[in-house]
């Protein structure tokens, strides 16, 4: 791997999308050293075929170097190559008929006790709703993990878990309303 | 919203057993919530993921970034939802070129001008022209002097007759739309604004059959040279709708018919690519 532009490693992310988008081949390099490792991470979690993810994480990039400019400033550059990343993938894998793997909910933390600081990221990203999330039925807790924390509509969700659109809906709205009840005193910005 | 959103970092046994996936749903949920806002702890994954991967999927990255944009013709047929082969063979197609595009307008909006200026007592410059616009394109986007990709063409295992039928299709695409706009701009009787497809889309099988004899060249000579002289014998005593009414549809659709049956009963029994189209 060549050695990455000293000068482009003080820039933000926004300058940098600029950047590739004038067809700067450096700032790409940049940009791809600083999201693809976590975007691959998060693809492996995800589907354990490494030729998918190493395809999509170069889709994601051949695309974020075409498109630069469709990107608007108003979101982060992290969250949009996700959901190009993902989005890619889940066509991927429709058109090869192979199946997403869903991470799983029930192993535990095999193999890493939880720390305090795990604790601690709990707390502050969820609270009580990691609790809620594991009581969930497995068709529900795959409709929340597609719509809800991968960022999926419904239509899209409903091509990844081969179910119909409307069920995608309904299933949704039933595992918002048991985690509402789960956390009755918690609120919930956001989630309605 | 960038960065520091909270002080919390995730330590590297955390993102090491993220990496790994020895992380159940819920945690690994919670620290790529966490991941989302958090920079710092987004680079501190890079020495863990697969660099082997990542090396690879850059290799391919930078070379689809090095290589020139393809033409515009061609992103936009990748656009639509065409392969990028198709997307090549379509733009090498002569019929399709900016040139071409351009005649045939020009030549239509002289016929439709011409008719437009004599009072609507003449449409037969319309006539003779519109119908005439997409057969020739069609025979020109086979016809080997004018393609650049011949050479190509022969001898790449893409089926001739299914290369011939997507430029014509794409001929037909570019070139009726402007036809028929200028049909409705003309005076007369508003059917003939569409009357004029049926022989258009007559000749194009007619013009295959023939060019399956006699080449590309001398069939659409011979198409363009039968329908001129049918609307020209038409001027003087017919009315000047006649190439276009309802019995001469007929015909056409007969000698559309005939040409059809022609074309198929010779690719059957000559499975040669390139023979029969």
């Amino acid at each position: 791997m060549e050695t990455t532009d000293s000068r482009m490693q003080g820039r933000d992310d926004a300058s940098l999308l600029l950047a590739a988008a004038d067809g700067d081949l450096a700032a790409l390099r940049e940009l791809y050293d600083r999201h693809a490792p976590w975007l691959s991470a998060r693809l492996m979690r995800r589907c354990n075929d490494r030729e998918v993810v190493a395809d999509v994480v170069q889709d994601t990039f051949v695309t974020l170097w075409q498109d630069a400019r469709k990107w608007r400033g108003d979101s982060e550059v992290a969250g949009w190559l996700w959901g190009i990343a993902f989005r890619r993938m889940v066509s991927r894998l429709r058109s090869r008929k192979q199946v997403v793997l869903m991470p799983e909910w029930d192993a535990g933390a095999t193999g890493v006790l939880p720390a305090a600081e795990d604790d601690v990221l709990l707390g502050v990203e969820y609270g009580d709703l990691g609790t809620a999330l594991r009581r969930l039925s497995p068709e529900f807790r795959a409709v929340v993990q597609a719509c809800v924390l991968d960022g999926l509509t419904a239509r899209e969700a409903s091509h990844l878990l081969g179910v119909r659109q409307n069920t995608v809906k309904t299933r949704l709205h039933r595992a918002k309303a048991q985690l509402r009840d789960a956390l009755a005193d918690t609120t919930l910005e956001g989630w309605r | 919203m960038t960065g520091n959103a909270t002080a919390w970092h995730a330590d590297p046994a955390l993102l090491s057993a993220y990496v790994d996936g020895r992380l159940d749903a819920v945690l690994g949920a919670s620290l790529e919530r966490h991941l989302d806002r958090c920079a710092e702890c987004r680079s501190a994954v890079g020495p863990l993921a697969d660099r082997s991967l990542l090396e690879q999927a850059w290799s391919t990255v930078r070379e689809r970034a090095e290589s020139p944009a393809p033409p515009w013709a061609i992103r936009q047929a990748r656009r639509l939802g065409l392969s990028e082969p198709t997307g090549v063979l379509l733009a090498a197609a002569a019929s399709l070129r900016m040139a071409w595009l351009v005649g045939s307008v020009v030549a239509l909006g002289f016929a439709a001008l011409a008719t437009a200026v004599s009072d609507s007592t003449a449409l037969w410059p319309f006539l003779l022209v519109a119908p005439l616009v997409p057969v020739v394109g069609v025979a020109a986007s086979y016809g080997p002097a004018d393609d650049p990709f011949e050479a190509l063409a022969v001898t790449t295992p893409y089926g001739r007759t299914r290369l011939v039928l997507t430029r014509t299709i794409a001929v037909l695409v570019t070139s009726l739309p402007v036809a028929l706009a200028l049909g409705l701009a003309l005076p007369g009787p508003t059917w003939v604004a569409a009357a004029w497809l049926g022989p258009a889309l007559a000749m194009l099988p007619v013009m295959g059959a023939i060019a399956g004899f006699a080449g590309p060249r001398l069939a659409s000579a011979v198409v363009a040279l039968v329908w001129t002289g049918t609307v020209m014998a038409s001027v003087r005593a017919l009315p000047e709708t006649w190439p276009v009414e309802a019995r001469q549809q007929a015909v056409y659709l007969l000698l559309a018919v005939v040409a059809v049956a022609v074309i198929l009963v010779r690719s059957r029994r000559t499975r040669r690519i390139g023979v029969v189209l």
